[in-house]
């Protein structure tokens, strides 16, 4: 059952490579926080309420609820619709998020060979998906695209985290999240303030500092 | 009293967005400035109270290193405290705009607290990415497009590499399945037991994010922007202690290879980037037009001789500490400094400000022995700090390194040195410049980081110096 989760999670990069709608990565987002969900759940081996509250605040309300609708409506609200002449023409970037894809599974299947009691698919499955975003955000040229590269990044660190058994004291969990949900908040408030200052939303408008 | 320093300026802070009151913003600033001050000579003196058994207090520890670092910390920020008040009031800020301001500094330096003191990795983490998160706002305070530009660039930039160095956190967690645990004190313990091959992995991953915020070469893109358009004593305290708090995460984490007996390969990646840094910060420094940005590489500079430093052996990391306490220092007075003379011209920009010396001569002063103190010049303590740094690289034979770095240094402080004597001296010719004396405030801070460094340069104390050398100890 995971292993389906973790090909679907794994396709959705191949559709954020696909799409050029924002909305259409937004709501990606939203089901990568639900998949993420329901992997945490499947993989529920203790009875530490208290850990299992947390992860489903994490990934349940803030990753699949909270962040997508707040994005949502920031794009909404800016009327921003697609991704403007990437870098990269829409055919090369789909085969490269292929070879991404596959790249994950050659690790995977690498580590599956190692005795590190380390979930390969898990740990393929998530270097993919940073790979992607790390990608993403040199070839994507809108700002909002690069909070939303950000915010993949952190569920691919996230995947990162659940194929390593070893768990995270409870106060670093904390510190964690608070800094992802404070760092998507304050970069969409500087996104606002470059809409309003700047006439484009073009990276390409930042660049009045150099030497 | 961990629990003290980090939550009476949160607790501050809080106050001091919810109640704006012009005399509790900067009662709060210089409060919390005494109380760090008052906290590092209470460590000094041995004085340790004891702590009581809350659980939070594990994940807390200080160590000679932490120590050190708080101690530098603690100055520069009363330094830019005070610098602040004056900042405000020369700035005619309002009350809404000192509150925020006043609070994301607190916040600021209560997560650079925190990232000393963290006896955990992944604590270390979160504490370094708040670092990230607070003074962002700080750099934003002029509400300038062009702050608004590196404001953005610092967070993402940093957000990302942060992001990076997380993942080698979990690598790490990987490779010490056998230790299950990230606590600094089972990592050192028992380094031996760590997969070497994804501790290295893990310390490559490290060095990128904790690099990122250290701002050495190749991952220093935010660094001139925030550093050029922060409030000045905003620039001190990030070059000053920000820096110095991300290199001191990288220490820690070398410190775990040195144990694991994989030193060379750390040594070799700390190597590269400083060199890099180095040669980065030269390429830009012969070029350069606004002096801000001036300073930041410099800061550039600095680090890059940290990064080598610890990656020379026990002699080296001696001369690393000893580099940073002389580069936080005149580093800091060179910024509060750049405050004072962007007030009084106007610009940033090294041609339009000429005749420095004639028009406010203590400025002037400060700025040009700043410059020397920065560069190394006898009796300041960079001096020293290179000179054992060049025997360190022979110490360890590699000595054919020396020339480069020698070469870097040079041509850093040539571009450096011109530029700043161009400033000092010349004719004043008033323009639509602002007139009028500057207030003591606007000097106190650096004449006092000038004076210690002299003292440190010309006879370091007796237990200074031993501290230093138990601060070096940790490593090796």
């Amino acid at each position: 059952m995971s292993d389906v989760l973790l090909i679907l999670l794994g396709t959705s990069i191949l559709y954020v490579f696909a799409a050029s709608r924002i909305e259409a990565f937004i709501k990606t987002l939203a089901l990568q926080g639900l998949l993420l969900f329901l992997l945490v759940v499947i993989d529920i081996h203790e009875i530490n309420l208290l850990n299992i509250a947390f992860l489903i605040l994490e990934t349940l309300i803030i990753k699949t609820i909270v962040i997508p609708y707040f994005l949502l409506q920031v794009i909404r609200r800016n009327e921003i619709g697609r991704e403007i002449e990437p870098n990269i023409s829409q055919l090369y970037s789909l085969l490269l998020a292929s070879m991404i894809f596959i790249f994950g599974f050659v690790i995977a299947y690498w580590t599956a060979h190692t005795e590190q009691g380390i979930k390969p698919l898990y740990f393929g499955v998530s270097i993919a998906i940073i790979i992607a975003s790390l990608f993403l955000i040199v070839t994507r040229k809108r700002i909002i695209t690069h909070i939303l590269c950000y915010m993949m990044l952190e569920n691919g660190i996230f995947l990162l985290s659940l194929s390593v058994a070893n768990e995270m004291p409870m106060l670093v969990n904390l510190g964690v999240l608070l800094d992802l949900f404070v760092g998507i908040f304050l970069l969409v408030i500087f996104f606002n303030k470059i809409q309003s200052m700047y006439d484009g939303n073009h990276i390409d408008v930042l660049t009045q500092l150099k030497d | 009293m961990f629990i003290l320093i980090l939550f009476i300026p949160l607790f501050l802070s809080l106050l001091v967005l919810l109640w704006n009151n012009r005399l509790v913003i900067r009662l709060s600033l210089t409060g919390s400035a005494v109380l760090y001050l008052a906290a590092a000579l209470c460590w000094w003196s041995g004085l340790t109270p004891s702590v009581p058994p809350v659980w939070l207090a594990r994940y807390f520890q200080l160590d000679p290193i932490g120590l050190f670092f708080f101690t530098i910390m603690a100055l520069v920020f009363s330094g830019s405290a005070i610098y602040s008040i004056y900042y405000f009031r020369e700035h005619k800020t309002t009350t809404r705009q000192e509150a925020l301001y006043t609070t994301a500094l607190l916040l600021f330096v209560v997560a650079m607290a925190g990232v000393i003191f963290s006896s955990h990795l992944a604590l270390l983490w979160v504490f370094v990415e708040a670092t990230t998160l607070s003074s962002a706002l700080l750099i934003y305070f002029e509400q300038k497009k062009s702050s608004l530009e590196a404001a953005w660039k610092y967070v993402y930039i940093c957000s990302v590499g942060i992001a990076l160095a997380f993942v080698g956190i979990i690598i790490l967690s990987m490779g010490s399945k056998s230790i299950g645990s990230l606590f600094f004190a089972d990592l050192y313990q028992r380094a031996g037991e760590i997969n070497p091959f994804w501790l290295k992995m893990a310390f490559a991953f490290i060095l990128v994010g904790f690099g990122t915020k250290t701002g050495v070469a190749p991952f220093h893109a935010w660094l001139p922007d925030a550093h050029s358009e922060a409030p000045s004593p905003v620039s001190a305290l990030l070059s000053g202690t920000l820096l110095n708090t991300a290199f001191l995460g990288l220490v820690r984490v070398h410190e775990i290879m040195i144990r694991a007996d994989l030193a060379a390969f750390s040594n070799t990646l700390l190597l590269v980037t400083g060199f890099l840094s180095l040669f980065v910060s030269a390429v830009f420094m012969l070029n350069i037009a606004n002096y801000k940005r001036m300073l930041a590489y410099s800061s550039i500079e600095n680090m890059g001789i940290l990064l080598i430093g610890i990656a020379l052996g026990k002699t080296g990391v001696y001369a690393a500490l000893l580099h940073s306490v002389a580069h936080s220092l005149s580093k800091a007075s060179l910024f509060l400094t750049s405050g004072n003379i962007l007030h009084i011209y106007g610009s940033k920009e090294i041609n339009r400000v000429q005749g420095l010396l004639r028009r406010e001569p203590l400025t002037g002063w400060v700025w040009i022995i700043s410059m020397l103190a920065i560069a190394g010049l006898p009796p300041f303590p960079a001096f020293i700090s290179k000179f054992i740094l060049i025997t360190a690289f022979f110490e360890i034979g590699k000595g054919w390194l020396a020339a480069p770095f020698f070469l870097f240094i040079v041509v850093i402080i040539f571009g450096m040195g011109g530029a700043v004597f161009r400033m000092s001296f010349g004719d004043y010719q008033p323009g639509d410049h602002q007139t009028g004396k500057l207030n003591l405030a606007a000097y106190l801070p650096q004449l006092v980081f000038l004076l210690l460094l002299a003292a440190i340069g010309l006879s370091i104390p007796q237990p200074v110096l031993s501290f230093i050398q138990s601060a070096a100890a940790f490593l090796y």
